[in-house]
């Protein structure tokens, strides 16, 4: 993917911690990855994003969502849940970003059909490593559509 | 007695020829006697034979006496002063259960034990000088049975003759009777004065007895009115009434312990425990229902106070739980960010910090990690007192310890450690558990070691219905003083130098064997390592 062709290419995250946002996108950075990333800080904002994305058909959709499960108002899974129901990105990949590794949070995002479940990491190398997962799935995903 | 003896002896007496004046004598004695016996005034007469003194009953002229005597219900004997008996009516014979014929000219003392003897000897003293005379005593039949009667004892002087005769009557009944009057009061009483509600009705429903108790559930006036007017008992499932307890009395059934409530007439309600039992005569023939209550206001209100205690207390730990759960997931947030952002910060400008930013960063990023264990098992220990309670679980020791042993490869290749176990049991509990257990103790051999290398020995021994094991190290070991207090959560005996850790793995031990009842202790010297144990109960597989 030429990096001119990234920036038409819209990701969408849902995080409230401005510190998080910095590191997803550090990684991002760092793997040389220069997507578009709307970043909504509660559910409720992501929801008016995807309700937007299918109301106008202008608007370019999302190829990939970023949730964190813990985000003020609309928690994660209501985002996901609705994303589901989108005529127009509802396939896309879903990466569930969490700092909870209960049994039972992992158990809620297998169920929500999230396609991968990052737990947020105390290194900072782990924590890159998030950006690989990043340009696997959007290729993956670009690569079948 | 006077012996008629002379006249009836028959045939001349040996020796002197009787004058004339004698004879006389003896013919007015005769005639005397005939009157008697026309008369009835004698019973019998001894003769003295050649074979000693025989008895002659007579049938008097009174003949309708005579059936009276014979068919009286009391016994009665005629005895000479000797104690022989001339006559006994049947009845007599009856309650000593002997023949009739067989009493006569026998002795009346052969009823008579030593001490009724003189007790009898007394009475007839006293008939004899007053006429009249009367007592209790036993009687011994012949087959050994005492029988207590009263006697009444009568002195005949007939015809020169002291008899006495003796009325007795058998006490046997009378005492029957008497026992079944106490035994009635006895009855009576208990039912007056016991502590429980004791209500009787009889098959209409209408209360016949009851006891004093059940007047302050009922009020004073309950005899004969129907129970279902007194007391309005409400079970669990709905009205507890007379027709309900009838129903089961007449199935044979007993309702047992249930547990009713009854408003009393000033309002207030209160809990009974009702117990029935049919009660049924002889002929099982139902009389109607015993009905037990029993005042458990008392109990009620504490059992409901406890049951609400025990709830709030779940209730307050699974808060207690889960803001823990929160508070130490919500404190790993910030910790985590701290050590990924010093790890950035170090990385993207370490040549403007210099060597000397470098390090302060470095120490800020080892305190938030340190931090951050410590909120990771202090997640730990609080889970340890805290996991699945539901099912038996039960595990093999063996196998925990060889997947344990897999976690301490790199360690036990760094310290040449040596670790033996024998076989060890199964237990009954849960597999995370032993592991953490395990985990811990072999993870303090191999950090508290000496110079020398290091070598573990575990092994376990049954006492009682639990498991001992024994983790025995040769490391520095624990000086007597610390022995306690390393169990406590966050206690460390050295500083964070050589021997790094939070000092909570002990505590998550103990909290975990705890949980199964056992407990854990330790046992070393400074110098000559130490040997922890602990016990955990055994399971099946």
């Amino acid at each position: 993917m030429k990096p001119e062709e990234m920036g038409g290419i819209r990701l969408l995250l849902v995080e409230d911690s401005p510190a998080d946002v910095y590191l997803v996108q550090e990684a991002m950075r760092r793997e040389g990855l220069h997507f578009c990333l709307e970043v909504a800080d509660n559910g409720e904002t992501a929801i008016q994003i995807l309700n937007r994305v299918d109301a106008d058909t202008k608007e370019p959709p999302p190829v990939l969502l970023m949730v964190d499960l813990n985000v003020p108002r609309k928690d994660g899974s209501e985002v996901v849940n609705r994303l589901r129901h989108s005529p127009r990105c509802g396939t896309i990949p879903v990466i569930m970003i969490s700092s909870s590794d209960s049994p039972r949070d992992r158990r809620r995002a297998i169920d929500l059909g999230v396609t991968e479940y990052f737990l947020k990491p105390s290194g900072l190398a782990e924590f890159m490593s998030l950006g690989k997962m990043v340009r696997r799935l959007v290729t993956s995903f670009s690569t079948a559509a | 007695m006077s012996e008629i003896g002379p006249l009836f002896t028959g045939g001349a007496s040996p020796g002197a020829a009787p004058s004339q004046d004698n004879l006389l004598e003896r013919l007015l004695q005769a005639e005397e006697t005939i009157r008697a016996i026309h008369f009835g005034e004698v019973d019998a007469v001894v003769v003295n034979g050649p074979n000693g003194p025989q008895v002659y009953t007579l049938e008097g002229a009174d003949h309708p006496y005579r059936v009276l005597v014979e068919q009286m219900h009391e016994g009665t004997v005629t005895l000479d002063p000797s104690g022989l008996i001339l006559y006994s009516n049947p009845q007599f014979a009856s309650i000593m259960g002997a023949a009739a014929t067989s009493l006569t000219g026998s002795q009346f003392a052969q009823f008579l034990l030593p001490s009724d003897s003189s007790i009898f000897a007394e009475l007839v003293e006293g008939a004899t000088l007053r006429g009249h005379n009367s007592g209790e005593l036993n009687l011994l039949t012949p087959d050994h049975n005492l029988i207590p009667v009263r006697v009444s004892l009568t002195l005949q002087n007939v015809a020169g003759m002291r008899n006495i005769s003796v009325l007795v009557s058998d006490l046997r009944e009378q005492i029957r009777n008497a026992e079944i009057v106490k035994e009635e009061r006895l009855s009576r009483l208990i039912l007056e004065q016991a502590g429980e509600a004791i209500v009787v009705i009889d098959p209409e429903g209408a209360i016949i007895r009851r006891s004093e108790s059940a007047r302050t559930l009922g009020g004073n006036s309950m005899l004969t009115l129907p129970f279902d007017q007194v007391f309005h008992l409400v079970a669990a499932d709905g009205p507890l009434d007379c027709s309900r307890i009838l129903e089961s009395a007449r199935a044979g059934l007993r309702l047992h312990g249930w547990e009713v409530s009854v408003r009393r007439s000033d309002g207030r309600v209160w809990a009974l425990m009702v117990s029935t039992n049919p009660l049924w005569s002889e002929s099982r023939e139902l009389l109607g229902c015993v009905v037990t209550l029993t005042d458990i206001t008392e109990r009620k209100r504490a059992e409901d106070a406890l049951a609400r205690q025990a709830e709030e207390l779940t209730r307050s730990n699974g808060d207690l739980r889960q803001f823990a759960y929160s508070a130490s997931h919500d404190l790993r947030e910030p910790l985590r960010q701290l050590v990924v952002f010093g790890e950035l910060i170090h990385e993207k400008f370490s040549e403007k910090l210099g060597a000397e930013g470098a390090e302060l960063i470095q120490h800020a990023v080892d305190s938030a990690h340190r931090m951050e264990t410590l909120v990771k098992d202090l997640l730990a220990y609080m889970q340890a007192a805290d996991a699945p309670q539901a099912m038996r679980p039960t595990v093999d020791a063996n196998e925990v310890m060889a997947k344990t042993l897999v976690t301490f490869e790199t360690q036990i290749v760094e310290t040449g450690a040596r670790i033996e176990w024998d076989p060890l049991p199964v237990l009954g509990v849960h597999e995370v558990h032993l592991v953490q257990l395990l985990q811990n103790l072999i993870s303090n051999a191999l950090k508290y070691r000496s110079e020398a290398r290091p070598y573990i020995r575990i092994r376990a021994e049954p006492a009682g219905p639990m498991w001992k094991f024994n983790v025995a190290d040769n490391g520095i070991g624990i000086s007597p003083d610390y022995q306690a207090q390393i169990f406590g959560v966050f206690q460390r005996l050295h500083g964070g130098g050589k021997y790094s850790g939070t000092g909570i793995g002990l505590a998550i031990c103990q909290k975990i064997v705890q949980r199964y009842e056992g407990r854990i202790w330790v046992e070393s010297e400074p110098g000559r390592g130490a040997r922890f144990q602990f016990t955990l109960p055994g399971g099946l597989l």
